[in-house]
């Protein structure tokens, strides 16, 4: 009889506490995002996955000895696996759209408002009760206006890891959102002449140039910015090892074998970090949230600066390609070509967006370098 | 309170010197796009891949059953040389 006994004990249905069951809930909530409504596949179905291991009870995943312990230790505590995503990221860019028309780097400058602006927001949050936002917790939500997850991830695994679970699900949910909340405000800042506006052809890009673009920002990087390196060395290393033409196989290693294996171990390790404790709170609320803020402050304040720069610029500029200043990519870049196909039938913007879209990427990854080197000491 | 006051000024001198030094990180980077790499693509010009690019686009808009005079010396020269090729094995 008590050998039965002690077997009941070890059961899950024994050991289950209402917080695991709800923190399974909202993994299989993740999942069906992923599988039902293709919302960022990769990422939020071992994301989702991971968080309902390690609600498991007994089993342990999450603790030491546990394997999503070991992961989120070995990848995202160090900040390793953001950053090798990042290389990945790099490999894939293709950087002509931006060295063809460089003031669209403006555009990806003025779309990480929606990052600074974000930070007061969380900060405005501490007056709800049950909320306590320390200034480092709030530069680690608003990166999530940078609109891009291994930037997001990296900051906040190295400023506020008790609220990683919360950060990279807004993140990434968002992300996968961009097509839904981005095209109200681009229509509602942009007169129907300013969306039919169309954009001369880009310049073509040599090689020389495609090759000695990454060494040049990482040089600047090195110089004005040394704690942003980790993030823009590793982009640089990734765009490097593309546009080089001569390691076409680390390439592309970089941009599908070890970004595809990394991407796993990251949505475990990040789905780890969604236990009940860490995530069933008031601060996950305010963190969904603000996180919608930034990506709404991010896509609004690109447009305007478009349009600005539209008034006085010789040659138009589409508005509409401000909102991809937002990284996303190339999501971003999408959806302002779709837009801009529905006011005008014969214009594709998508060329011209990847270069704010890109600068986006480059803009992130610079504030998420000033967020660590002001507040992360 | 006034610790909130603290906060929000902290916030708002972030705000301000991230957004400064954003725009003026990405515009020394225009700068440098239009000059060294302006310059670096002038005097190191794609060679081969433009001029071949170039007359592809050419030959493909060209009208059907218009030949243009490139690609008729390309195949007279291969033409030539099979012939010469196979004169010899003969």
């Amino acid at each position: 009889m008590d050998s039965l006994y002690t077997l009941w004990l070890s059961t899950g249905l024994a050991n289950f506490e209402l917080g695991q069951v709800i923190m399974m809930v909202v993994g299989c909530g993740l999942l069906y995002l992923a599988i039902a409504r293709n919302f960022e596949p990769l990422l939020l179905l071992p994301m989702g996955f991971g968080a309902i291991l390690t609600n498991i009870p007994v089993a342990g995943f999450s603790e030491a000895g546990g394997l999503l312990h070991y992961i989120y230790y070995a990848g995202i505590d160090t900040g390793i696996f953001p950053l090798i995503i990042f290389m990945g990221v790099g490999a894939m860019t293709d950087f002509s759209a931006l060295i063809g028309n460089p003031k669209t780097l403006l555009l990806g400058a003025a779309a990480q408002f929606g990052i600074f602006a974000t930070l007061f927001g969380a900060i405005a949050l501490n007056y709800v009760p049950g909320i306590e936002f320390t200034l480092k917790d709030a530069s680690a939500i608003a990166i999530i206006g940078g609109a891009d997850g291994p930037t997001a991830i990296f900051l906040a695994s190295k400023l506020a890891p008790e609220l990683l679970g919360a950060i990279a699900v807004a993140a990434y949910s968002y992300m996968a959102l961009v097509p839904i909340i981005q095209p109200p405000i681009m229509r509602a800042l942009t007169t129907d002449k300013e969306r039919k506006i169309e954009m001369a052809q880009l310049r073509p890009v040599t090689k020389i140039e495609k090759i000695i673009f990454p060494l040049g920002v990482l040089l600047m990087t090195i110089f004005f910015l040394p704690s942003a390196t980790p993030l823009v060395g590793m982009f640089c290393l990734g765009n490097l090892m593309r546009e080089s033409g001569v390691v076409d196989r680390l390439s592309s290693t970089a941009q599908n074998e070890l970004i595809n294996i990394t991407t796993i171990f990251l949505g475990l390790g990040v789905g780890s970090k969604l236990s009940s404790e860490a995530f069933l709170n008031v601060e996950t609320l305010g963190i969904l949230g603000l996180g919608a803020v930034a990506f709404s402050i991010g896509t609004a304040s690109g447009v305007l600066m478009a349009k600005l720069m539209n008034k006085f610029s010789k040659v138009p500029i589409n508005p509409l390609i401000g909102a991809a200043g937002v990284s996303a990519v190339p999501m971003a870049a999408r959806v302002a070509n779709k837009v801009g196909l529905e006011a005008n039938p014969h214009n594709f913007l998508l060329m011209h967006a990847m270069g704010p879209n890109v600068a986006g990427v480059l803009g992130s990854a610079v504030a998420a370098g000033i967020l660590l080197a002001l507040v992360g000491t | 309170m006034n610790n909130m006051q603290q906060q929000f000024l902290e916030a708002g001198t972030l705000m301000l010197a991230g957004m400064v030094f954003v725009f003026v990180f990405l515009s020394i980077l225009i700068i440098f796009i239009n000059t060294v790499l302006a310059k670096l693509a002038i005097k190191f010009p794609d060679p081969v891949v433009v001029p071949s690019s170039r007359t592809n686009k050419k030959s493909n808009s060209q009208v059907a059953g218009k030949v243009s005079p490139a690609i008729v010396s390309a195949i007279s020269g291969a033409v030539k040389r099979y012939r010469a090729q196979h004169g010899q094995a003969k």
